[in-house]
């Protein structure tokens, strides 16, 4: 059962490298940079998975396009705008400007006006108590 | 403590907290799969190809000055190419439009075939093998649709089958806005 578990496994992590095997860099850091970028993009097509665990048509040349301007010079950045150009911020999987920012800003707004409403409240009450 | 409680302030209340349920309600509702193209009120981006049909004839964003016209990237290898296709032929009837293919990571052979078996519509076609024009025009699937101004800028891209619905709620209005100079 073991041995099996192993086969199995094993075919799987065989697949995952299969991906990046393809490319060849000219050093490690290269290899490293474009495994990253393609773990930060996201699929356009597929939308829930990035570039790097996605086979779709799209990917692929994605892919493909990272591979060349990391060997061509490219810096990072201007990978993540060359993308962000034509697919726009989706395609990052951590947007720059938040539109989703009601979600992040939204519940610390609550509490504020929560606790102002809470304290006008008490105000209120501690003095209306004080008159009895 | 007074027994009373200000009835307005009760409300208001409430309608702030229906209004919030509202917007939480209609963001989920809103989210789409569609992506909104980068390219609405830019121009077309640059690029030199060779059309299907004359290998020796190259195109550029040239091709969109002058005229309206209706970008369609299609495939032979896309399903829903199939189903869209008659439809071409009843926008290419349309002196207003020019009706412009972007073959989209096809082989040219098939390519070839689609459009002997399924009709041409198309005044000149795009021959975008590698799909790297694709890429720059923020194409994720076939089809796509891309409306061009006359002065090179794209106003709209529908992404999926241009059914003459869809022609008439989504391209018909932007295709008068352009006309009357907008």
């Amino acid at each position: 059962m073991k041995f099996f578990t192993f086969i199995f496994v094993s075919f799987f992590s065989l697949i995952a490298t299969a991906n990046v095997a393809i490319f060849k860099f000219e050093n490690e850091l290269q290899e490293k940079r474009f495994k990253v970028l393609v773990a930060e993009l996201r699929c356009p097509t597929c939308q829930n998975q990035n570039l790097a665990d996605s086979n779709s048509m799209v990917a692929e040349d994605l892919k493909q396009i990272v591979y060349e301007q990391i060997i061509a010079g490219k810096t990072d950045e201007q990978i993540l705008s060359f993308m962000k150009q034509r697919y726009g911020e989706f395609i990052l999987y951590e947007p720059e400007i938040q539109s989703n920012i009601i979600l992040w800003v939204g519940p610390f707004i609550f509490l504020v006006l929560a606790l102002t409403g809470f304290l006008i409240w008490y105000k209120n009450n501690k003095v209306e108590s004080s008159d009895d | 403590m007074s027994d009373k409680v200000n009835p307005l302030k009760g409300i208001s209340v409430v309608l702030v907290f229906a209004g919030f349920m509202w917007f939480l309600w209609w963001s989920l509702s809103n989210t789409s799969s569609e992506l909104p193209s980068q390219l609405i009120d830019r121009p077309v981006p640059q690029f030199s190809v060779s059309e299907l049909l004359d290998e020796n004839k190259q195109h550029t964003p040239d091709l969109f000055k002058e005229k309206i016209s209706l970008l369609n990237v299609f495939a032979s290898w896309c399903p829903a190419c199939y189903d869209e296709h008659p439809y071409w032929d009843i926008y290419a009837q349309r002196d207003d439009l020019q009706i412009v293919g972007l073959n989209y990571k096809d082989k040219k052979d098939k390519a070839l075939y689609f459009l002997e078996t399924q009709g041409n519509p198309y005044e000149h076609i795009l021959f975008d093998s590698s799909g790297r024009l694709g890429i720059e025009f923020g194409v994720y699937g076939a089809p796509e649709t891309f409306l061009i101004g006359p002065n090179g800028k794209v106003r709209y891209r529908h992404v999926g089958v241009v059914t003459p619905a869809v022609f008439e709620e989504k391209f018909e209005p932007l295709i008068s806005q352009i006309k009357q100079g907008f």
